[in-house]
């Protein structure tokens, strides 16, 4: 096997497109109107797209694979997971302009958590649930409790995180406050996205095509809600009414009733949807893993339109989110 | 711009291989894995069907750019090209089929040990960019300088496999092709193929994960050595034949006198290094191919054949 081979047999990972040129679109510069900031983990770039006229800005670099992002607590810096990077990138939020970076092992999904103590860190590669202080990113307690983490939620209280195990097929409860994990509870082939909702934790079944819902005390599925083949990531509406869930193989978005959980609508959305974020306007920016496009879905029409971005697009961020309360409470982040 | 050619320039995809690979992930791979109950790897999927699709449009662009040029400018002409097809095997074997998909998880566990082990003492794992933080936002120069540390080490890997003899057994196999075409790149004991996964691993442990996000690089690289095997009279001339390793150049290395211990043109991309260390030779023409102590059946029998006589030249090393 020659050098070159072992490139192409390295699947990996990451970073930005050839033709991306991100000197040429820096100078191109950025509006001032919102932005939405969309981290291709195929193509190890970040594109900052203005909003207004859908039309992408720029490219900013990353190391490898830009997955997840997490907003800090005073929402003055947008942190950016670059797992097999091994490093958090940090971006103004507003104008995606890159502030620095820092190396941390394999950042997949990151959040704070609701009293901005704690940074919670999921790495999915190297089978780690670290536990950071917020304030100074330095490592408060590192957990190896199952295979694969993946997602992860915290209680309001700010007590406990759960983290999906991919791999393991679990979910895990942390306390915070002693470090030690509570319980660990079988959930299904390969959970995913998890969230707080209701005094329940909701877990999305990628192996399968239902979202299951535990219970927080003892990890206890009490039901199942069936959505479609690939169940991946569950979200809030910012007016609290709906939940969507991604399902990944089926290539769609279920529609639950966020009060019975009972099932409203399925909306075909091929293309890999992962990641969503709920606009102002009531339009959804999706990203779409596997066709290198950003999704805009307007329930209205029932139209998607389509963006063109780097290669693999993971996690997406909008700038609204940081004056737009509702879908900020949504989100836990406020 | 005219409308109709604006109109055109949009429906070009920006990522045409990543969104053919996206296609295929979700019509064909996704829908296995989900009733294989194997979905923890739809994430690292995604890059294996990549690969898949680098590996067969190179294949693609290797077949249309040397098929012609083998058959107008040919070194040899062969009655019967039957050992030829075994190569084919090999290609898609070492291209689309397993080989990619084994290498890939065997190098994803041992980075997944070593990156823990040394998360749990405090460090992160080296990389390029990290090492010299120059190179950041400069992807470009980043992957030629992968490039190029990737085929240095390399360069040494095929030499000290000529160097022992033990190794050269296996390395025989590849040498033993008499009817040496552009698919013969990866006719590899795959014994062989180990070691040198193993040899790259530990690089790619020490330099960081290589970035494959640039696919046209990496499919010029490899076509380049693909090219460099073809049955093909073509010297890249003086400057060139410095600059990038040729027909001509790796012929030499594949020639009846470069087969053993005592071999020449080790580069497999950049000549550079074989210049470095005084192992070029500019001068020999396009003479045959193949290794005069290598048994038939490495030379001409099936897959299975030369497999196994890889393993048995192997053993009578060893028995001296």
């Amino acid at each position: 096997m020659t050098g070159s081979s072992y490139l192409a047999r390295r699947t990996l990972l990451a970073a930005p497109a050839l033709l991306a040129l991100p000197a040429v679109a820096r100078a191109a510069g950025g509006g001032t109107g919102p932005i939405a900031i969309v981290l291709n983990s195929g193509g190890a770039t970040i594109s900052i797209i203005d909003m207004t006229t859908r039309k992408v800005l720029r490219e900013e670099p990353t190391y490898r694979e830009p997955s997840h992002w997490a907003l800090t607590p005073d929402r003055k810096k947008l942190l950016i997971a670059d797992a097999s990077g091994n490093a958090i990138f940090f971006l103004d939020p507003a104008t995606g302009a890159e502030l620095g970076h820092k190396l941390i092992p394999d950042p997949y999904q990151l959040w704070f958590s609701p009293d901005g103590r704690y940074l919670t860190v999921t790495c999915l590669r190297l089978n780690r649930v670290d536990v950071y202080h917020a304030a100074s990113l330095t490592l408060a307690h590192r957990f190896k409790v199952g295979e694969m983490p993946s997602h992860l939620t915290y209680t309001p209280d700010s007590k406990t995180v759960f983290a999906s195990m991919q791999q393991s097929g679990t979910v895990v409860a942390i306390d915070l406050a002693s470090m030690t994990p509570r319980w660990t509870a079988p959930v299904g082939k390969t959970p995913a996205g998890v969230m707080w909702h209701d005094e329940m934790v909701l877990t999305a079944i990628m192996g399968s095509d239902h979202v299951a819902v535990l219970d927080p005390a003892n990890g206890r599925i009490t039901r199942t809600i069936l959505t479609d083949k690939g169940a991946h990531n569950i979200f809030l509406t910012p007016d609290r009414a709906k939940i969507y869930v991604t399902n990944r193989v089926a290539g769609s978005l279920t529609v639950l009733d966020a009060k019975t959980l009972g099932f409203i609508k399925r909306i075909p959305m091929p293309g890999g949807p992962d990641d969503l974020c709920f606009a102002p306007d009531g339009r959804l920016w999706i990203a779409l893993r596997f066709s290198s496009r950003v999704g805009v879905y307007d329930p209205v029409t029932d139209k998607t339109d389509h963006i063109p971005v780097g290669r693999s697009p993971h996690g997406i961020f909008i700038s609204t989110l940081l004056t737009d309360h509702p879908a900020l409470a949504a989100m836990k982040l406020a | 711009m005219g409308g109709a050619a604006s109109s055109l320039l949009a429906a070009i995809p920006a990522h045409p291989f990543n969104d053919l690979a996206g296609w295929i992930e979700q019509v064909a791979v996704l829908p296995v894995l989900y009733r294989a109950g194997l979905m923890q790897w739809s994430e690292l999927s995604f890059g294996w069907t990549l690969v898949a699709v680098y590996g067969v449009t190179q294949m693609i662009l290797a077949y249309a750019v040397c098929v012609p040029l083998e058959r107008r400018f040919p070194i040899e002409r062969w009655e019967n090209a039957k050992p030829v097809f075994v190569d084919v095997f090999y290609t898609f074997l070492a291209r689309v089929g397993i080989l990619p998909v084994m290498t890939f998880v065997i190098f994803y566990a041992a980075q997944v040990q070593l990156d823990g082990f040394l998360a749990d003492r405090g460090y992160v794992p080296p990389m390029l960019e990290t090492m010299i933080p120059a190179l950041f936002g400069h992807p470009v120069v980043t992957f030629i300088l992968y490039a190029l540390i990737l085929d240095f080490t390399d360069y040494w890997r095929h030499r000290l496999s000529h160097r022992f003899s033990i190794w050269y057994a296996l390395h025989a196999v590849h040498h033993a092709q008499r009817q040496m075409t552009f698919w013969s790149d990866d006719r590899n004991h795959f014994m062989d193929e180990i070691l040198s996964f193993l040899w790259f691993m530990v690089v790619g442990l020490m330099i960081g994960i290589p970035p494959l996000q640039f696919p046209l690089l990496i499919l010029m690289l490899r076509f380049v050595e693909s090219f460099s095997h073809a049955n093909i009279r073509l010297s890249f001339g003086w400057l060139g034949e410095r600059l990038l390793v040729s027909p001509k150049f790796h012929r030499a290395h594949h020639a009846l006198l470069g087969a053993g211990q005592d071999s020449c043109n080790y580069g497999a991309v950049f000549p550079f290094w074989d210049m470095m260390f005084r192992t070029a030779d500019f001068t020999r023409d396009f003479g045959p191919t193949g290794d005069h102590t290598a048994p038939e059946a490495m030379a001409s029998g099936s897959y299975v054949a030369q497999q196994w006589s890889g393993l048995t030249q192997v053993a009578r090393t060893l028995r001296g």
